[in-house]
């Protein structure tokens, strides 16, 4: 059974050499002369006032969490969609009520002005 | 069977060490990263029990959304390490003592003697064409199909939820929107004129001139 | 596959609720402040034609739907039928409280119609799955009502604490499904039982699974030791979303253990029943004693509904049929009780005041004599004074438990609620023996609220009265 999985073996080989090989070759072969002031962090020449993390607004969240139902929803859809030719006509309309469900909180964030980014 | 089982103790390997490092690194950001190693480490091990159609859900799902979600919230939060591990040392003696309860527990009763290859002989490895994913939509969609349609009612909820709690108008935003700048019309929108009486120019205080000719400019 | 459109016959209930939801969903973003009032209607229309069709689809043999995946039986249509009332009730109540505050807007609904489609899910489970799923369901919409309040900090850290624990208490029962799944290879309650009473395999897996239900029961329930939230979120919630919270879940609870226990396990009733007496004794011992020290009125309920699930769970630990009846009559009165005692907080409250302390009640009889007496009943009830149906439930649990010879566990339940007693009557007396403050306002009330809260409060009359109606339902439903 595995190996059905030796090309995505050798992809993630070579994805790995790919994203892995420029820093190894720029550690070995760049020019380092570290010192104390070069190593600390800057901001435009001043001492670094606060930590570098800002605090997010909580729309991004909102934003996620929307994101993720819709997200879930493509899980139920790939089994359905793969299996819709055996399933026939129930399966069809089962996914219509699913959908149809789920469409009624599209309608409502939509109306609500969850999907809007004043 | 050797370099399957080789690859199951690396996964499983992988898997643990970093939920371990998930509870133990001081950066939250760095716990949440973590935790995106030990999901694509699970996944791989779903995939190496010919679960496919889990592997990739579990990628796609919560690799991909419910992972980024997290790192928002963490983002969000202003959490205060020091503050939040003040009384772990204290706790950590209890902890630990429950904790290897519970693990001895479920290794007594999950371990070989009631789940061993005994009571639940291995499967037959699945026909290289065989789709579980198929095989997971005509199950869904017949046996569990009212199952689903619940769980279709369960995400509508947490839309609703989720908007309820956390969308909030902010009236003193400036905010413009584009569509209803595109539609502004040339003629009337932009400019509206008004007829009306001529007025006389009566002889009034020099200031009081210049201030009404400010007005009707 | 055919489909054979009679399978949606015992769901039409819950597919009215859900319309209904949709429906207060979609509509409301339409209406304006002034016309909120219409989703109040929709949901009571919705909630009416759901007990009529409940009522239409039910009686008859129990027969199992959707490939095992629902039942629909003589327990699933009283204990539908109970939600609805109790639901209905405390949609009623809670129209002036959230019409003062600004709150009355269409996501409340929504969620309290979406809590009691889980509730309907659960009661008519016939397999783990459709029993978590109906369970998620009402929890995540518990969650949402108790922060409902965004701007209330104690709502938002009771929402966050009951999420913590609500999703702890799931995933317990979660891993207890998996271990009975393991054990048996199913996970419909049917198969189960079979597969069960076979015992092809070593019984351990199956205690252990058991342990980890228990807990999960014992965290929706709230009995002691898993009761920790229920306290800090009966205080923190919005008094509404407490008594959604507080009656009909109760009921939903009490299917979710008769399921798993009964239905699913039943031939392990002895490796349960320990478990359960343990949780019975703590839970009225704690609920009782803490009760007596709380100055506010909504914690001193919580501690109430502790002691009270001890006493469902005397029922329930029996195994005998009587047994499951008395706990199924106890839990729907409780329902139905506690159900009125929000709704009285309710009416005590206005805006920008919630009526929190015992103190708050002081003199309700000179400010509202009818109200008075209607709380003096649901507060007798709570005590088990007779002739209420208070009184009566308790008598029925106890005697279950001494038809098993447990005597002992009798005279504890005796000696607690005798200790019970204390802080209900003490309700009583600042009901009728203290004057009111100087400052207290006018009651905040409705026709439609004093005619809810009179036929609450008198159906603890008439119903201790005349008990054999209610009860032979219950018994028919395990017979």
């Amino acid at each position: 059974m595995l190996d059905n999985y030796l090309p995505i073996l050798i992809f993630i080989i070579v994805g790995i050499l790919v994203g892995v090989g420029p820093l190894v070759l720029g550690y070995l072969l760049g020019p380092r002369r570290p010192d104390s002031e070069k190593d600390s962090p800057y901001e435009c020449g001043f001492e670094a006032f606060e930590t570098a993390r800002l605090k997010f607004d909580v729309r991004y969240y909102l934003v996620a969490i929307l994101f993720i139902i819709f997200d879930l929803e493509i899980a139920f859809l790939f089994p359905w969609a793969v299996a819709l030719k055996e399933l026939g006509i129930f399966a069809f309309w089962a996914m219509v009520v699913f959908l149809g469900i789920l469409v009624v909180g599209f309608v409502y964030e939509w109306k609500k002005g969850a999907l809007e980014w004043e | 069977m050797g370099f399957e089982k080789f690859l199951f103790y690396v996964l499983s390997l992988i898997t643990v060490w970093s939920s371990v490092m998930v509870i133990t690194r001081k950066n939250p950001v760095h716990s949440v990263l973590f935790l995106v190693l030990a999901f694509v480490a699970s996944a791989a091990l779903w995939v190496l029990l010919e679960a496919e159609f889990l592997g990739i859900v579990l990628i796609l799902v919560y690799v991909g959304a419910v992972m980024v979600l997290f790192l928002f919230v963490v983002m969000m939060l202003d959490v205060d390490i020091a503050t939040l591990r003040a009384g772990f040392i204290g706790y950590l003696p209890l902890g630990l003592l429950i904790a290897a309860v519970m693990a001895v527990e479920i290794f007594l009763i999950v371990g070989p003697a009631n789940f061993g290859l005994a009571a639940f002989p291995s499967p037959e490895p699945a026909g290289v064409d065989a789709s579980n994913t198929r095989d997971l939509g005509l199950l869904l969609y017949t046996v569990y199909v009212y199952p689903v349609e619940i769980a279709a009612v369960i995400l509508l909820v947490a839309i609703v939820a989720a908007i309820r709690l956390t969308l909030r108008r902010r009236p003193d935003n400036k905010y413009v929107d584009p569509a209803r700048q595109v539609r502004v019309r040339k003629g009337p929108d932009r400019v509206r004129l008004v007829s009306m009486a001529t007025e006389d120019l009566a002889p009034a205080p020099a200031g009081a001139t210049i201030a009404d000719k400010g007005e009707s400019q | 596959m055919p489909f054979d459109a009679a399978q949606l016959l015992p769901i039409l209930p819950e597919i009215t609720i859900l319309v209904t939801a949709s429906l207060v969903l979609l509509v409301d973003l339409y209406l304006d402040d002034q016309q909120k009032d219409l989703n109040h209607s929709l949901t009571l229309v919705g909630i009416l034609i759901a007990i009529a069709l409940t009522g239409a689809v039910g009686g008859g043999e129990a027969r199992v739907f959707f490939d095992g995946n629902l039942v629909r039986d003589a327990l699933s249509d009283l204990l539908k039928g109970s939600i609805l009332v109790v639901s209905l009730l405390a949609f009623v109540y809670a129209r002036p409280w959230l019409r003062d505050r600004g709150m009355l807007v269409g996501e409340f609904y929504v969620l309290g119609l979406f809590a009691v489609l889980g509730m309907l899910i659960m009661v008519s489970a016939n397999s783990f799955l459709t029993l978590y799923l109906g369970l998620e369901l009402q929890a995540l919409t518990l969650y949402a009502l108790v922060a409902f309040d965004r701007d209330s900090r104690k709502g938002a850290e009771a929402g966050m604490k009951y999420f913590v624990l609500g999703a702890l208490g799931s995933g317990m029962l979660l891993y207890g499904i998996s271990m009975i799944y393991g054990a048996t290879g199913s996970i419909e309650f049917g198969p189960v039982a079979a597969a069960v009473a076979e015992q092809e395999i070593s019984n351990k897996v199956l205690v252990f699974g058991i342990v980890f239900l228990v807990i999960g029961i014992g965290f929706k329930f709230g009995a002691v030791p898993f009761h920790m939230w229920v306290p800090d979120i009966y205080e923190g919630a919005p008094t509404p979303a407490v008594l959604i919270l507080g009656s009909a879940p109760k009921i939903a609870a009490f299917a979710l253990a008769i399921r798993m226990l009964v239905d699913g396990l039943e031939s392990l009733h002895t490796d349960w029943q320990g478990m359960l007496v343990i949780l019975a004794v703590l839970s009225m011992g704690l609920g009782n004693l803490v009760a007596i020290a709380q100055s506010n009125i909504k914690r001193m309920l919580a501690y109430s509904t502790i002691s009270h699930v001890g006493f469902i769970f005397l029922g329930l630990l029996s195994g005998s049929q009587q047994g499951y009846a008395s706990a199924m009559f106890y839990t729907i009165v409780y329902a139905v009780m506690s159900a009125g005692a929000f709704g009285i907080l309710l009416i005590l409250g206005r805006k920008g005041f919630d009526a929190e302390r015992l103190e708050d009640l002081k003199g309700l009889n000179d400010r509202d004599s009818w109200y008075a007496a209607m709380m003096a009943l649901i507060m007798f009830s709570m005590a088990g004074v007779p002739p209420t149906v208070g009184f009566m439930a308790k008598l029925l649990v106890l005697e279950s438990v001494i038809r098993i010879d447990m005597v002992w566990l009798a005279l504890v339940a005796v000696f607690f609620s005798i200790i019970g007693a204390f802080y209900y009557l003490r309700v009583v007396k600042f009901i009728y023996f203290d004057k009111p403050a100087e400052d207290a306002p006018a009651l905040l009330t409705t026709g439609g609220v004093r005619f809810a809260m009179s036929v609450n409060g008198l159906a603890l009359l008439v119903l201790g009265l005349f008990p054999a109606a209610l009860l032979s339902l219950c018994q028919a439903a395990f017979a």
